[in-house]
Formats: C-alpha cells, sequence, structure tokens
C-alpha cells in the first residue's frame, strides 16, 4: 500500500491517513488477511522513509482505530523493534474509551520506554501526554 | 437485561477471506444489548478464536472451521469455540496455554510473550489471542480435548446491560 501525503487510503475496514510528513492516521477495523499484509506493508514502507528523512519523531494517531487483530498487535511491535534500533520515538494518540489502547498500548510502551510515547485523548478533544 | 439464560447464538465459520470479519458482525450483534466494555470485549474473543479456527482447525478441506457461540446469562457472558483438531499436539499446546494463563499475573505473561516477539521477529507464529482474551477482555479461561474435539469456553462478567 503505497501512500501519498494527504490521501486516504482504505483497505476493506481499515482507514490510513498520512496527515503530514511525520503523522498517520489509522481508523476502522484490521481484522482481515488482505488488510493485515498491507499494513505490514505499509509499515515497512513508512519506516524506510522515516529513516531516510531522519525525523525524530513520528506520531501515530490511532483514536479511532477501534479494534485489531493480534497480527496488528504484532506488526505494532515489529515497528517499535525497528524505530529503537534505528533511533526514532514513535508518539501514538490512544483514546481512553478503547479498551485495547488503555491496556496494550501500556505494555507496548513497557518493551522501549525510550522509543515510545504514549499521548492520551481527552474525552472531547486534546491530548495529555 | 433478564437474568433468564439467553440460549447460545452459534456461527459456523466457514474458511474464507472475511470470516474473520462475519465472525466480529456475528459478536456485536449477539451482544448488542451489553455494555460498550461487554461487547468490545466480546468482539475480540469472537474474532481471536475465530481466527485461531481459521488458521489451526481441522484441513484445510474442511468446508467449516469450527463453531463459535455467544451467550448471555445473569450478568455472565460467554463465548464457546468448537473444532477438530486432527493434531493432538496442537490441542495440547493450547491446554498448555489456558492452563499456564489460569495460574498467572495475566499483565506480565502478555508482555513477557510481547518480549519475546520484540527481541526474536522472526518467530512464526504471534500467539497473542488468549492472551489478549484474558488481559484486554478479562475473560477467564478454560478448555477441554475430547474425541477429536477441541472445545475453548471464555467467560466474564457483563454487568449493566
Amino acid at each position: 500500500m503505497a501512500i501519498k501525503l494527504g490521501e486516504k487510503v482504505t483497505v476493506e475496514t481499515l482507514t490510513v491517513l498520512l496527515s503530514s510528513p511525520t503523522e498517520l492516521t489509522l481508523a476502522g477495523t484490521l481484522s482481515t488477511p488482505t488488510a493485515q499484509t498491507e499494513f505490514r506493508r505499509l509499515l515497512q514502507d513508512l519506516h524506510a522513509q522515516i529513516v531516510a528523512t531522519r525525523a525524530a519523531t513520528f506520531a501515530v494517531n490511532v483514536e479511532a482505530l477501534s479494534f485489531v487483530n493480534s497480527s496488528a498487535i504484532r506488526a505494532f511491535v515489529d515497528w517499535i523493534s525497528r524505530a529503537a534500533h534505528a533511533g526514532y520515538t514513535l508518539a501514538f494518540k490512544t483514546s481512553p474509551s478503547v479498551t485495547w489502547h488503555r491496556l496494550s498500548f501500556s505494555v507496548l510502551k513497557s518493551l522501549a520506554p525510550a522509543t515510545v510515547e504514549i499521548v492520551e485523548a481527552r474525552a472531547g478533544g486534546g491530548a495529555t501526554p | 437485561m433478564s437474568d433468564a439464560p439467553q440460549e447460545e447464538r452459534t456461527l459456523n465459520l466457514s474458511r474464507h477471506e472475511a470470516a474473520v470479519e462475519d465472525a466480529r458482525r456475528f459478536a456485536e450483534l449477539a451482544v448488542s444489548y451489553c455494555t460498550p466494555e461487554c461487547r468490545e470485549a466480546v468482539t475480540l474473543a469472537v474474532c481471536e478464536l475465530g481466527e485461531n479456527l481459521i488458521k489451526y482447525s481441522g484441513s484445510a478441506d474442511d468446508l467449516s472451521a469450527g463453531t463459535i457461540g455467544v451467550s448471555v446469562e445473569g450478568d455472565r457472558v460467554r463465548v464457546r469455540a468448537v473444532n477438530r483438531v486432527t493434531s493432538p499436539e496442537d490441542a495440547e499446546a493450547v491446554t498448555a496455554i489456558v492452563n499456564k494463563i489460569t495460574v498467572s499475573d495475566i499483565r506480565e505473561l502478555y508482555r513477557a510473550r510481547l518480549q519475546e516477539l520484540f527481541a526474536n521477529p522472526s518467530l512464526p507464529r504471534a500467539q497473542l489471542g488468549l492472551l489478549r482474551m484474558a488481559f484486554e477482555g478479562g475473560f477467564s479461561l478454560s478448555c477441554v480435548f475430547e474425541a477429536s474435539q477441541l472445545q475453548i469456553i471464555a467467560e466474564r462478567a457483563c454487568t449493566g446491560a
């Protein structure tokens, strides 16, 4: 899934938007094999792009990503591992009202505390680091 | 929500590309009247069990990968997956994971598995589904393996519906 700046890409029930050179927005659900494959490819491409541009931080807004299967969790683990080796930070913007955000992202951060930042959105907008 | 037992709603999971998405919609409908937290947990359980059935159950020639049932009784919700197993070793591996989850600190167990995947990206299987059901979904898990049939049962509270 090649993604251009400002272009919204939909893979089945997953929507992806590269809203700025250093921010990705994910929305919808991710559960099918096709979406999983495309998602993993997207993250690999983005990683190469982040490394090439030497960005220090990359933001990932998952507030509207309501459901993912375990393959997506693993894709996040792999991305965090690559980011840690490359030396950039991933800042995930999460929603406190979504259980998997609240629970799994805190564990993901514990894998690489210097690489992962969690920015929890406030009810009604805004965010608290 | 009435305390009367609800008949189990069952999905016969067929093997096709959108099977897990079908399972997700089935879950949302089965507990549409429950709390958002319960709906989220049941959807997670049904999808994770459904994906496991598609990947690992029976043989690829079987049209059906197995069944997933959802029922609510009083303030408890139950998700039950049943499938035919061709490899007893696979069933024993599932039983071992369920037993480990039952006696462990689930957050630590989940974190340990993510740490393994973090350190070894080439591991072939994520094996996160049952852990997520217990950790994120708050389910108690049990399983029974008899006569080539594996049954996994996940139960949790469903209050405030």
